[in-house]
């Protein structure tokens, strides 16, 4: 039987915008692909199936509109694509145990370190629990050697640190997106793809209940470094940064209802130059 | 060659796509390039699309398109660095069916037109670029060139809708080398308001469209405005003369910072999020820059046909190309049916173009890009306007009003306009529009 190396695909959305001001997501389903760091996760694949003749399997989780995502990776050379439907947002936990029969017998299972859409990294490290193999995770250099089906790489540790790899299979690797470049698919194969079977698998009932969200805290931006206020002394800064030197009478008091307030706040801050 | 099909079309805008769908629907095997990760993602046009072009062709197109607003609202303004005057038309016909023009951003309008395609049974390709032309010994093309491994794609019909730069035009010796007094620079945002916002400050109905073309609001450099309204965002940009915005030394996007902040269009833009910021070329010359239509085994459609109609009280461009490439296409099917791709046998092409509405307005026209591009229509006319009417709206007691012809005088020697000017470019004017 022919070797295999599984390849582990999310489907994403690559661009959305972003309401600044309530946090609303708006998708844009046409951006549908794959992160820099799982596009990585198949040129390792293809260039170890080079090296040892074997089969390249690439498995999503995900609904139908994966689908084109995976046809992606049958231009690029994948042999074989599986589709996993499984519910949105399930727990990375689940994720893995649905992925797992399918890359299960891969002498290498590639992935992706991350998402592009927030995702923990967790998925790969849940993967190789599931198939009771090693984990090389994090990857920042690969090296296929003689191509035997083991690699050497290095691995991001906490706090800066790299630990150095030599990794025989089975196991589950994650690499990062600059790795690798993935090949630019020739025209024929591109043209192939388009009619590239995907199989599709039924996922596993979830074996506990996953959480649910019972409520959710508005959307907060991160803080943004400023520049700190002029002033040789701290009490100088201090005294810009609150605006005790500011000319008197700039403050005014107002009272009004909630709305007019904030559109009162909103035209003072606008003309003191305090808004863009 | 690897692969071959019986005509590659490249560019899967508007002209592209209707090209491709002609050809799809008459049976022909099509192979549709997008250089863009998909259709329209490349595109900046956020305009008024003119679609009764598609009644014959997508009858259903006014339910499915991906439209915006239906425009039942156009205003022609005239600005300078202080005031403005504007001509305001509606017409609630204009939101009923049949409609007449409808705002639209291009990524999706053109996605769906290449959806429309692909549904006839073309093939597309996105992520894919025309690197150049396969012609073979006796000079005819024979299909294109891509970036991708292996990218040869022969094909018995070429249809060129590649876009403004016409390379594959260029490369067949079918347009000439480009003169830049015939383009000019698009520069547009797209700024983000509630729909509900948009249609209390530009006083629409819901699904109501409303379309500004401003002549002159451009400072120092020749050229004009616009500002669309879509579902829930503003298109406002400015359209530059290229010769003049070297000259002045302007950056474009200070130019539509000025519009933005005039008078007569800071409150309607007002508050709103910048979402889109972009520019591009715009061929504007019309026929006088149309390179020859079809060369041997080779059509072109669209902008990379200068299919533009810049005619001042005339915009359009997107029923030009999306006319031009369906007549293409139906032209190359003919072709390809009668064996015969030549020069000749794709002549019903251009045929087809005269005896519709995309040639016989650009020849009807053909004089009106270069008087409404000039440097007096640009700049000095709408001075002299803007000053007549302040004269004659400003109330100068205890002085008593002067005639108008004399205010008329006053404000053309004001502007720099001479009676000569006037007159030439009166006569100009009623030749091209009369």
């Amino acid at each position: 039987m022919r070797p295999l190396v599984a390849v582990c695909w999310k489907a994403v959305e690559l661009r959305a915008g972003v309401d600044p001001l309530t946090g609303e997501i708006r998708p844009d389903p046409r951006s549908l692909g794959v992160s820099p760091a799982d596009e990585a996760a198949l040129e390792w694949a293809l260039r170890a199936a080079e090296g040892t003749g074997a089969a390249v399997r690439v498995v999503s989780a995900g609904g139908p509109e994966a689908d084109g995502v995976l046809r992606q990776a049958a231009a690029a050379g994948a042999a074989e694509l599986v589709r996993v439907a499984i519910e949105p947002g399930s727990p990375s936990c689940e994720v893995a145990r649905a992925l797992a029969p399918h890359v299960a017998g891969a002498g290498l299972v590639w992935c992706g370190d991350v998402s592009l859409d927030r995702g923990s990294g967790a998925v790969p490290a849940f993967l190789a629990a599931e198939l009771g193999v090693a984990q090389a995770l994090g990857l920042l250099e690969v090296d296929l050697g003689a191509g035997a089906g083991g690699f050497s790489g290095l691995r991001r540790l906490d706090g800066g640190r790299r630990e150095r790899l030599r990794v025989e299979g089975p196991a589950v690797a994650s690499c990062e997106g600059g790795t690798a470049r993935l090949r630019r698919a020739s025209l024929h194969l591109m043209l192939e793809a388009r009619r590239a079977p995907v199989r599709i698998e039924a996922a596993p009932p979830p074996r506990r209940p996953a959480p649910h969200v019972v409520g959710r805290a508005p959307f907060r931006p991160r803080a943004r470094v400023v520049p700190p206020p002029p002033g040789e002394h701290a009490a100088d800064r201090v005294r810009a940064l609150i605006g005790a030197e500011a000319p008197a009478g700039r403050a005014r008091v107002v009272t009004l209802g909630p709305e007019e307030a904030a559109e009162a706040i909103l035209e003072a801050l606008a003309a003191w130059g305090e808004l863009p | 060659m690897a692969e071959r099909f019986d005509a590659v079309v490249v560019g899967a805008g508007p002209a592209g796509s209707m090209a491709a769908l002609q050809l799809a629907r008459a049976g022909r095997s099509v192979c549709l390039l997008e250089r863009g990760p998909f259709p329209g993602s490349k595109n900046l046009y956020g305009g008024v699309v003119y679609a009764r072009v598609l009644d014959g062709i997508l009858p259903r197109w006014a339910e499915e398109a991906p439209l915006e607003r239906f425009v039942t609202r156009r205003v022609t303004m005239v600005l300078t660095a202080t005031q403005s005057l504007a001509v305001d038309f509606r017409s609630s016909a204009w939101g009923e069916a049949p409609y007449n023009g409808a705002t639209a951003l291009r990524p999706e309008f053109d996605a769906w037109l290449a959806a429309q395609a692909e549904a006839e049974g073309a093939v597309l390709v996105c992520s894919t670029t025309a690197t150049g032309l396969l012609v073979d010994a006796s000079g005819a093309v024979v299909g294109v060139r891509t970036d991708r491994p292996g990218g040869e794609i022969g094909a018995g019909v070429v249809v060129a809708c590649d876009g403004v730069n016409a390379l594959l035009a260029k490369e067949a010796g079918l347009a000439e080398a480009p003169d830049p007094s015939h383009y000019t620079l698009g520069v547009k945002q797209v700024l983000r308001l509630p729909e509900a916002e948009i249609e209390r400050r530009f006083g629409l109905a819901p699904g109501e469209g409303a379309d500004f073309e401003i002549l002159g609001g451009t400072g120092e450099v020749p050229g004009g405005g616009f500002l669309y309204t879509n579902r829930d965002t503003l298109s406002v940009g400015v359209v530059l003369s290229l010769d003049g915005l070297s000259r002045s030394a302007v950056r474009p996007e200070e130019v539509l910072a000025g519009l933005t902040a005039h008078p007569a269009i800071a409150p309607l833009v007002d508050g709103g999020e910048v979402v889109e910021f972009g520019a591009h070329l715009i061929p504007e010359a019309g026929l006088e820059m149309m390179p020859r239509l079809a060369g041997d085994g080779i059509l072109v459609a669209g902008d990379a046909a200068g299919m533009c109609l810049a005619a001042g009280i005339w915009l359009e461009g997107v029923n030009f190309a999306m006319a031009s490439g369906s007549a293409a296409g139906e032209a190359a099917a003919e072709a390809l049916v009668a064996g015969d791709t030549t020069r000749r046998g794709l002549a019903g092409y251009e045929a087809r173009l005269s005896s519709g509405f995309v040639l016989a307005d650009h020849r009807r026209l053909r004089h009106a890009p270069g008087l409404v591009l000039s440097e007096r229509v640009q700049r000095r006319y709408p001075e002299m306007v803007c000053n007549l009417v302040e004269e004659l709206f400003t109330v100068r007691n205890p002085a008593p009003k002067p005639g108008v012809v004399q205010m008329a005088r006053r404000a053309a020697r004001r502007s720099g306009v001479g009676l000569g000017d006037l007159l030439r470019d009166g006569w100009r004017a009623w030749r091209t529009f009369g």
